[in-house]
């Protein structure tokens, strides 16, 4: 038995070198092999504006596409770039490495790295979303048991709130109000949607809970406004009345058909922050107004400022110019345009410019003349700011 | 190699190509006699064979929508005189391509639309060939029942296709499904502003890619390189330039130059298109402009709505020619969404609630006039002799063509409502309603 075992030991020894120089051997192989993917990842990862790089991204792609499940980390990981060139080349690979996996009779997946790629929400949404509809196809009703999971997560975010006020309103359905109420509420915290937030809302006011959206989602609905003034055609939009050299509320003004006009306080009610010159001035056609106001930051911060008019505006914060849209547009739309901005500490001063075109070709066409402002972080919720409109003038 | 509705396809189940059809039948019919009997019989297969088209692109393969062919199938129901149809992911209302035995299609869907897909299906049964998944930059707002991002139509010059898309990406595809090329003019130029996001289909010209980046922000048009995707020439359309027009062009004129036509708001403008030197400018069209023109009789036809007007122009000028270069202006039946189709000496239309017009293409007289049912937003095609009109309700009604005479010879109803422009191509009409393809004649069912 000893002697068996010596024996044993002695093979064993024997073929130690044997099997030391294998794995040195293919060490080489392996790290080549990585570097190979690596580089190829590399050379996708180089194409370019003009489609520069797209043949050598071609040759790359086709050698990728011929591994195996087993790069997905590594693929996705270089797919989580904000260049949608290389992403899209980078999801060329991953569809066909995909879709060999699932002709195999039993495919498979890292599933486990892939669930946590999803919950990993520092990773971009576009690659998070592919590889949700992947998890969903090897396991179905994942996407559903995360969802509620997913209310502060900036992709998943308006599903993850649809799913709570589906789920809320059935709640009301049954008379459990107490719970209908906590998933309104819920939704209501973490909405950005504008459909999500009234709808949410609504319920809540039928629940007997009160709520003011316009606050939430950081409108401004305290403004000083001056107008109308005489800008015939479209020429408000360049041309430059006083309220643009220097504000004083205390001032007045020539305005259309030589008419005095002076700054007046408008506070809407609108519950979503739009201002009506048309009710707040007048139905007039071809024509400039002004609004104004002071607001007080609690700190320097970067935010959104998001807007739009009927039919066109310009924005000075701090004297600064930050967006000016020369189209002639219908409605006021929520959010139409977002630029950043930045915000002092303390007092910030607001001015806008909305023009009023022509009148529409066909006269009983009403003109709306329109706008609607806000401040607001990335995702859409609102930065509430206090109004630091002069005393004396409020 | 397809004859009429049939294709002549060898043992191993391959298409036959016309060449190695004529020099086999050659090598074993020697007598003169057999020889001219053979030749007749090849000259009338081959004159079947050359109405026998490709639809390679947005309007068909002269961006007329008018087919050349004859014998195209003109009744037919959810139920009836349906070879194959197949149902489409996501939404897109552009035009199904169709080039020999394969069928393009675009679509996108996802919660921002900014999911894209290029899909190839075989003529014969409509199954997937392939189907290439790719993102978009940035998605704007599109009309939820009208439109998605994937409203212009792809086109294709048989080796590679060329698909835009309203997230302002513009994808070259090899004819096997493989990416070739990826611009994201979003990100090079700028993100897209659009309320029905954007509907301009490019065009092929020589070895250029032509797309009109018309939008709220700044819109330009764009040449470039079919092979490398880059710029060929850009060029700036500062004004107001509202518009969800299609490019077109007129064959090159005596001055041996061809015009690139840019519908926008109030203007039509004509450009060299091989450098995009700005040629002449008509004005007259309406602010919003959605209809493609078309070409003919030695005129362009521009049509801008609603409450605008059809307007004939001879190409060739310089400069502003509105005043000498309009050759007639007629103001009735203008549509907003449907271009409108030249076949023959006439001029048809139909606006979106169903208002179809003929106009005498020589003088812009009014021929006819009808109200058709339902609302349309898809634009009509043509054959050698119908014209098909689709609406929002899935019916399309069939006229007999070249005619002054009105004369409604079908009218077919599909379940579901049609937004994209039909394509016509070896002798089949294909149908794209909100969620299927229809490929209609006699056959198979449903795959």
């Amino acid at each position: 038995m000893n002697l068996v075992f010596l024996r044993n030991i002695n093979v064993a020894l024997s073929s130690l070198p044997a099997l030391v120089f294998c794995v040195v051997a293919l060490l080489p192989v392996l790290a080549e092999e990585t570097d190979d993917i690596a580089g190829l990842l590399e050379t996708i990862g180089r194409v370019g504006s003009q489609g520069v790089g797209s043949a050598m991204a071609r040759t790359a792609s086709d050698q990728l596409a011929e591994l195996d499940v087993e790069i997905l980390p590594e693929l996705l990981t270089a797919m989580n770039t904000p260049d949608i060139v290389a992403a899209n080349w980078y999801r060329t690979v991953y569809e066909r490495i995909v879709f060999k996996e699932l002709e195999e009779k039993d495919p498979d997946f890292p599933t486990e790295w892939l669930q946590e790629f999803i919950r990993d929400a520092s990773r971009h949404g576009r690659t998070r979303r592919l590889v949700v509809r992947l998890v969903e196809e090897l396991t179905p009703g994942y996407y559903q048991s995360i969802l509620p999971t997913l209310l502060d997560d900036t992709e998943f975010r308006s599903e993850a709130v649809e799913f709570v006020l589906d789920r809320g309103t059935a709640f009301q359905n049954e008379g459990d109000t107490e719970s209908a109420k906590l998933d309104f509420q819920a939704a209501l915290k973490h909405a950005r949607e504008v459909d999500q937030i009234t709808f949410a809302a609504d319920r809540l006011q039928a629940l007997g809970f009160e709520f003011d959206i316009a606050r939430q989602m950081g409108f401004i609905m305290r403004w000083y406004v001056v107008g109308p003034f005489d800008a015939p055609g479209k020429s408000g939009f360049d041309k430059r009345f006083p309220p643009e050299e220097s504000i004083d509320l205390a001032a007045s003004y020539v305005g259309v058909d030589r008419s005095e006009i002076q700054w007046n306080l408008l506070e809407t009610k609108d519950r979503l922050g739009q201002v009506n010159f048309v009710q707040a001035i007048a139905p007039t056609a071809e024509a400039v107004c002004y609004v104004y106001t002071e607001l007080d930051s609690p700190q320097q911060q970067e935010v959104q400022m998001r807007c739009g008019a009927d039919d066109n505006l310009s924005v000075w914060l701090n004297g600064e110019n930050i967006c000016s849209r020369r189209q002639w547009l219908n409605g006021t739309r929520l959010d139409r345009f977002s630029v950043p901005a930045l915000l002092r500490k303390g007092r910030n001063r607001l001015l806008v410019k909305v023009c009023q075109g022509p009148q529409h070709q066909d006269p009983a066409v009403a003109n709306n003349w329109s706008m609607r402002l806000r401040f607001c972080d990335p995702s859409g919720a609102g930065v509430i700011l206090k109004s630091a409109l002069p005393e004396s003038t409020e | 190699m397809v004859v009429g509705n049939l294709e002549l396809i060898n043992c191993d189940g391959r298409r036959i190509p016309e060449l190695v059809i004529f020099k086999s039948v050659y090598r074993f019919h020697g007598t003169q006699i057999e020889m001219f009997c053979f030749l007749v019989v090849l000259m009338s297969i081959m004159s079947v064979v050359v109405q026998a088209e490709n639809w390679s692109g947005w309007r068909g393969p002269n961006r007329n929508a008018v087919s050349s062919e004859a014998h195209v199938p003109i009744h037919w129901s959810q139920q009836e005189g349906v070879r194959w149809r197949v149902g489409l992911p996501g939404a897109g209302i552009s035009s199904p391509v169709v080039w020999e035995d394969r069928i393009l299609l675009t679509s996108s869907d996802g919660p921002r639309q900014d999911d894209l897909h290029i899909i190839c299906l075989a003529r014969q049964d409509g199954k997937v060939l392939w189907h290439q998944r790719l993102w978009g930059t940035a998605p704007t707002r599109y009309h939820v029942t009208k439109s998605s991002m994937a409203s212009p139509t792809p086109v294709t010059d048989g080796k590679h296709v060329y698909a835009f898309f309203g997230t302002g990406d513009l994808f070259c595809l090899a004819l096997d499904g493989h990416l070739v090329w990826h611009r994201s003019l979003a990100a090079e130029y700028g993100q897209f502003e659009n309320r029905f996001s954007a509907t301009s289909s490019p065009l092929l010209y020589e070895d250029m890619v032509l797309v009109q980046c018309d939008h709220y922000g700044r819109s330009y048009v764009l040449a470039v390189e079919k092979t490398t995707g880059a710029d060929r020439w850009k060029v700036d359309r500062p004004d107001e330039w509202l518009s969800w027009s299609s490019p077109q062009i007129v064959p090159v004129n005596q001055q041996g130059t061809g015009e690139l036509l840019l519908c926008g708001s109030r203007k039509i403008d004509a450009f060299e298109p091989k450098t995009g030197t700005k040629l002449w400018t008509v004005t007259g069209m309406q602010h919003e402009c959605i209809p493609t023109p078309v070409f003919g009789h030695g005129l362009i036809y521009v049509v801008s709505g609603p409450g605008g007007k059809t307007m004939s122009i001879r190409p060739g000028g310089r400069g502003d020619v509105s005043d000498t270069h309009v050759v007639w202006e007629n103001s009735h039946g203008t549509p907003f969404v449907p271009s409108a189709i030249l076949v023959g000496d006439f001029y048809y239309l139909v606006d979106d609630a169903g208002i179809a017009t003929c106009l005498d293409a020589h003088d812009g007289s009014r021929v006819w006039r009808r109200r058709f049912p339902g609302k349309y937003t898809a634009s009509p095609v043509a054959t050698a002799e119908h014209i098909y009109f689709c609406n929002e309700e899935g019916d399309t009604i069939v006229l007999q063509a070249k005619q002054r005479k009105y004369e409604r010879v079908a009218r077919n109803r599909l379940d579901e409502p049609i937004f994209a422009s039909p394509a016509v191509s070896q002798g089949t009409p294909y149908l794209r309603t909100t969620h299927h393809l229809f490929c209609i004649g006699f056959g198979a069912g449903v795959p």
